[in-house]
């Protein structure tokens, strides 16, 4: 634990985030905890953990590009399992926008939804995949239509 | 002649470019079970529910929303190919149908584009479309060279059954969708032990995704499994070069073949290898082609 002080400024803004606001309803039964894949094969992983910094507001730790949050394999485990309705890996998520508002994205993370944002796609179509695709029988991949989705996204 | 259906087949992006011949499978496959593909080329990335989604779930929820709104313009359903764009797309819905504030909020980014997202569409996984709104009867009456003796290890993936409050498909403990299909193809369905562990591809971490697969083909090995049936090509990601990592890693080769569910019913249908794209896997199904007596090229089939 980095501060003995509870961060209410920092749950406030989490609040803010779309599912962030839900962390509110956690009482660290540990539910989430049994069925999740990033606990059992990591030393380190565990939700009712990341819940409790949450709660705590604990954001020197959580908020970083090598935070434990990056963990989660987003396998909704811990969503099915919560009595509670946090939604888990939606908390987690949340937590996620709240370093990319910080600037503080994995570099992995960055590159890729960066492709999203400049192509519409997550993957980068290459002359190789659509000779591929023609061998193959299938029809021409065109490019998105940019102007739209850059019209509504912020 | 049963009825035909139209649907707005959902591509998304990994499939498309990485994995074409889970496309193909899907384009081949569909005819003689009466699915009419209307393919819509406003489509773009879902978006994809793990790096996009943890950039900014407001663009993420906008994006998926927009996409909607493209099927709903044509009155038609989405079915989906891949577990992460049916996870976004029906997160989607639900997300806006629980809370109309962020669904006006949503539908004044779409008005700039003289869009609007209402909520009358639905989107499917393409086996849950298969089980619902085709049957088991129709697809074995599609099947022409059953897959009798091959013993499909099932993997499920996360996103097509959880949350079972979002994505009301199957109990997400003791599914049967994928062994009920299996059966229907003559195969034999294999439950193990991993059946539903995650393939780790959705954290950040290189080693996790390993370990996982490593205990998946263990488990699917223990039970005596011909090859894995799975339907999100995320998970195929992991499986199919991951027995590459592992054999290279931890000196263990499985030498299962994974195979996308269409591709099965493909190879069922009486189509070969190539012309559901197997020849671009990695892990190769000789074995499994001998199981079912045909070493090459399509059945011939009796008028």
């Amino acid at each position: 634990m980095s501060s003995s002080k509870l961060n209410f400024e920092f749950r406030q803004r989490l609040n803010k985030i779309l599912g962030g606001e839900h962390h509110n309803y956690c009482y660290q039964c540990g539910a989430c905890v049994a069925a999740c894949p990033a606990a059992r094969f990591s030393d380190h992983f565990n939700p009712r953990d990341v819940l409790l910094k949450t709660l705590i507001g604990d954001e020197e730790d959580l908020i970083r590009p090598d935070s434990i949050i990056w963990k989660c394999t987003n396998c909704y485990t811990c969503y099915e399992r919560c009595p509670q309705d946090v939604r888990p890996v939606e908390v987690i998520i949340a937590l996620k926008n709240l370093c990319a508002q910080e600037g503080v994205l994995p570099e992995d993370i960055n590159k890729f939804s960066e492709t999203l944002v400049k192509t519409g796609r997550s993957v980068v179509i290459t002359s190789t995949v659509n000779r591929r695709r023609q061998e193959l029988g299938l029809p021409e991949l065109k490019d998105v239509n940019m102007a739209e989705l850059q019209t509504i996204i912020e | 002649m049963a009825k035909k259906i139209s649907v707005a087949p959902f591509w998304g992006c990994m499939i498309p470019v990485k994995y074409p011949q889970m496309e193909l499978s899907v384009r081949k496959t569909m005819p003689a079970i009466g699915v009419e593909l209307i393919d819509l080329d406003q489509f773009t990335c879902c978006p994809d529910p793990i790096y996009f989604k943890a950039r900014d779930k407001m663009n993420w929820l906008t994006i998926a929303a927009r996409n909607l709104a493209v099927a709903e313009e044509r009155g038609l359903d989405i079915v989906t190919m891949c577990s992460g764009c049916t996870s976004t797309l029906q997160e989607a819905r639900f997300m806006l149908a629980e809370d109309p504030e962020l669904k006006k909020q949503i539908n004044q980014r779409l008005k700039r584009i003289n869009k609007e997202y209402k909520g009358t569409v639905k989107v499917k996984h393409i086996v849950v479309m298969l089980r619902d709104d085709i049957g088991i009867e129709r697809i074995k009456a599609s099947i022409k060279r059953p897959l009798t003796g091959v013993k499909v290890g099932i993997h499920y993936g996360c996103h097509l059954l959880k949350p079972s409050q979002i994505m009301h498909i199957d109990d997400a403990d003791y599914p049967s969708l994928l062994e009920n299909l299996t059966q229907a193809l003559g195969a034999t369905p294999l439950t193990h032990t991993e059946k539903l562990l995650c393939c780790g591809k959705g954290c950040m971490d290189d080693e996790m995704p390993l370990e996982m697969t490593y205990e998946i083909f263990d488990s699917m090995e223990s039970v005596g499994a011909d090859c894995m049936g799975l339907i999100c090509p995320t998970c195929f990601n992991s499986f199919d070069m991951g027995q590459i990592l592992i054999a290279r890693k931890k000196n263990r080769e499985f030498n299962l073949p994974v195979i996308y569910f269409c591709q099965l019913l493909g190879l069922a249908q009486g189509l070969a290898p190539e012309e559901v794209g197997l020849h671009l896997h990695r892990i190769k199904i000789d074995r499994i082609m001998e199981m079912i007596g045909a070493k090459e090229g399509s059945v011939e089939v009796a008028a």
